[in-house]
């Protein structure tokens, strides 16, 4: 089994960067990606499609959870356990705050115009469109569940021949 | 946490340069500074995203205020520079083309 990276953190925005660069971190695991400036690995150099589709959903979780279940209050932990292998990164994330209706949340527009452009409620929508699996089960605690596989050719996955 | 923006005035134009991360963490302070943007009523402003780094909806919601902002009192809003995962954010949202990035 892959080892499990655990973080226990504040579920404020003060800490919402230990987090992300943790988060980006384990994901240039699974990516391979090589840091833009290897003397500074933690810097934000998110380029690599898969960091970018991991480290863009995670933002918008992490800030929904201090928003939604602490309702930006201090007193209560966020948990993080992410889970790298070579095939795909897997995040848990858990808060003991109020439950998310995340049936809730409307879909983007159809038609973008100035009157439609969206100033708010982004956040679900790129987390579920950048990863595989985003998965919510109403607690408490309150569990998110986030999985982003790596593109594997189908030629490596197969014969190779027809 | 440094200001990750910085804004030039000229008779013509509003140059607002963007740098960094542009999160939920920084941009309370731009939606404060487009909102005096705006009030100001400029026939054009550009935006300089060449050196985001990172964004999250937080930070496209500061954006849209000003395009919208900008353009409801008749002036026009030039955003150019996206990369990486700022331009990734515009794609999935469909922004892009709105924003002609």
């Amino acid at each position: 089994m892959a080892p499990t990276i655990r973080l226990s953190v504040p579920g404020t925005l003060r800490y919402r960067g230990i987090a992300v660069r943790a988060v980006a971190e384990a994901a240039r695991l699974v990516s391979g990606t090589t840091p833009r400036d290897p003397n500074d690995p933690l810097v934000d150099d998110v380029r690599h499609p898969f960091d970018t589709a991991v480290v863009s959903a995670f933002m918008e979780i992490f800030n929904n959870v201090v928003i939604h279940a602490y309702r930006r209050k201090d007193g209560g932990m966020i948990e993080i356990a992410i889970t790298p292998t070579d095939q795909e990164l897997v995040i848990e994330i858990r808060d003991t705050g109020t439950p998310f209706d995340i049936d809730g949340v409307p879909p983007l527009p159809d038609e973008l115009t100035d009157e439609t452009l969206p100033e708010g409620g982004m956040g679900i929508h790129i987390a579920k469109t950048m990863l595989d699996e985003v998965t919510y089960e109403p607690g408490p605690p309150n569990r998110w569940r986030l999985c982003k596989r790596l593109d594997v050719p189908h030629a490596a996955t197969g014969s190779g021949r027809s | 946490m440094p200001t990750p923006f910085e804004v030039q005035k000229t008779t013509n134009e509003t140059k607002l340069t963007i740098r960094g991360s542009l999160d939920i963490n920084t941009a309370p302070a731009l939606a404060e500074e487009i909102d005096k943007i705006v009030a100001a009523r400029p026939t054009k402003v550009s935006v300089d995203l060449a050196a985001l780094d990172l964004i999250d909806s937080s930070g496209v919601a500061a954006l849209v205020k000003l395009y919208k902002g900008v353009r409801s009192a008749g002036g026009a809003v030039n955003i150019a520079g996206a990369r990486d995962q700022p331009l990734a954010i515009f794609k999935l949202l469909r922004m892009d083309k709105v924003f002609n990035l």
